[in-house]
């Protein structure tokens, strides 16, 4: 059994986090999906950039579906599915198709500004207000607080 | 699903190969901006944060060109505000440099917490317009860079042949789009997600929604004599060229926003 970690575009770091929360014989995917990158409308230069980024990092590329290549070397791998967290309603879609059969797990990148979740994002002055001070600080507060 | 190459003996081999990789693209110009970690790193050791707080708002000013390493988390904020930190005698000294970064950060609590706001109004436009009198498409002239306003097509220019444009030039061309041309921010910030190597869909839909008005206190507009002062100079700022810049801003907000001036 040994874990599946999945590097998508929002996280493309050979020290991302989630590199630390797998096991040592964790295998390392980016998944080159057609149909999400003309969705997401990138451009050449876009795909460009992205792919000389994949060449310098500890990882397999696959061409394919997302969920398909995902739910197959997990599948064989046998542990967990180790995520970067991200936004993206894409992604996040793959990820809820996974957890029907898989143990997924979202790992958070190094936070900019520990905040309370319910910090008020009316204006961005109203946040910065409450985030100058940590962001104004080495490491964002990471050790005395949520993100 | 099948393996794909990482090696290449040159950059062109890998472009070569990201072209068979897309064959549903059509257009194959590459920016001069090198991916890659390595690439980042050396951009890195460039910046001046000092610099940056007293000319970023100038085309030519002493922006660091990160923001497509840090779309895609190669290089982090927490990296860049340490390096900051580290290069000041004083946190103040660096405060516009963290606070450009906070903006990132902020654009991405929003589309974490608000994902329904990439690509819907949060609020109505204050432009004395309703959302439906904007169009949907961007018209072929702004997709060609041909619009006849000299420093507009320039930056367009720039966006097409590098995947880069400063900030400032950013919101001028936005602020044309939606305003002197009535076109809806969704169709611009589709046209700036494809061309931007950093597009990302909070940063970039955000601050088109900002500059729209429909996340924010009022419309963003520029005039000629703004221009002037941030331009570097190598822009066009003819009045000439740019006639339909050439106004107060007085005069601008009548003819551009004339239902929202009656009502005054």
């Amino acid at each position: 059994m040994s874990d599946l970690i999945w590097l998508h575009e929002d996280a493309l770091r050979a020290d991302h986090p989630v590199f630390a929360a797998a096991g040592a014989d964790s295998s390392v995917v980016f998944i080159w999906d057609d149909a999400y990158l003309q969705q997401m409308g990138y451009g050449f230069k876009r795909l460009v950039f992205i792919y000389e980024t994949l060449v310098e990092l500890p990882l397999t590329i696959l061409r394919g579906d997302q969920f398909e290549c995902l739910a197959r070397l997990a599948g064989e791998a046998g542990g967990r599915v180790l995520v970067p967290a991200t936004p993206n309603p894409r992604l996040q879609q793959t990820l809820e198709r996974l957890r029907g059969d898989f143990e997924v797990e979202l790992v958070d990148d190094v936070a900019f500004a520990m905040l309370p979740q319910e910090v008020d994002l009316k204006r961005f002055f109203r946040y910065w207000n409450k985030a100058r001070k940590v962001a104004m600080t080495p490491g964002g507060g990471s050790r005395t607080g949520t993100q | 699903m099948n393996n794909l190459h990482r090696d290449f003996a040159t950059r062109d081999a890998l472009i070569e190969y990201v072209a068979e990789l897309s064959p549903w693209l059509d257009e194959r110009r590459v920016s001069p901006i090198v991916g890659g970690a390595k690439a980042g790193l050396e951009k890195l050791e460039t910046i001046a944060p000092l610099e940056y707080g007293r000319t970023r708002n100038f085309l030519n000013g002493s922006v660091t060109g990160l923001a497509p390493y840090v779309r895609h988390a190669i290089l982090t904020l927490d990296q860049l505000r340490n390096l900051a930190l580290r290069g000041c005698e004083r946190p103040a000294q660096v405060e516009k440099f963290i606070q450009q970064l906070a903006w990132r950060d902020y654009w991405q609590r929003v589309y974490r917490r608000y994902p329904e706001r990439i690509w819907s109004d949060v609020e109505p436009y204050k432009t004395g317009y309703t959302a439906d009198e904007y169009a949907t498409e961007l018209p072929k002239d702004i997709v060609a860079g041909e619009t006849g306003v000299a420093c507009i097509d320039q930056f367009i220019a720039v966006l097409l042949q590098t995947g880069y444009l400063h900030n400032h030039a950013r919101m001028y061309v936005a602020a044309y789009v939606v305003h002197w041309r009535r076109v809806s921010w969704q169709a611009g910030a589709r046209w700036f997600l494809h061309h931007l190597l950093d597009g990302d869909p909070a940063s970039n839909n955000l601050s088109w929604q900002w500059v729209a008005s429909t996340f924010g206190n009022k419309p963003y507009i520029f005039n000629l004599d703004n221009l002037r002062k941030y331009a570097d100079g190598g822009t066009n700022t003819t009045a000439r060229d740019n006639a339909v810049l050439d106004a107060s801003y007085e005069e601008l907000a009548d003819r551009l926003f004339p239902r929202k001036a009656a009502r005054q």
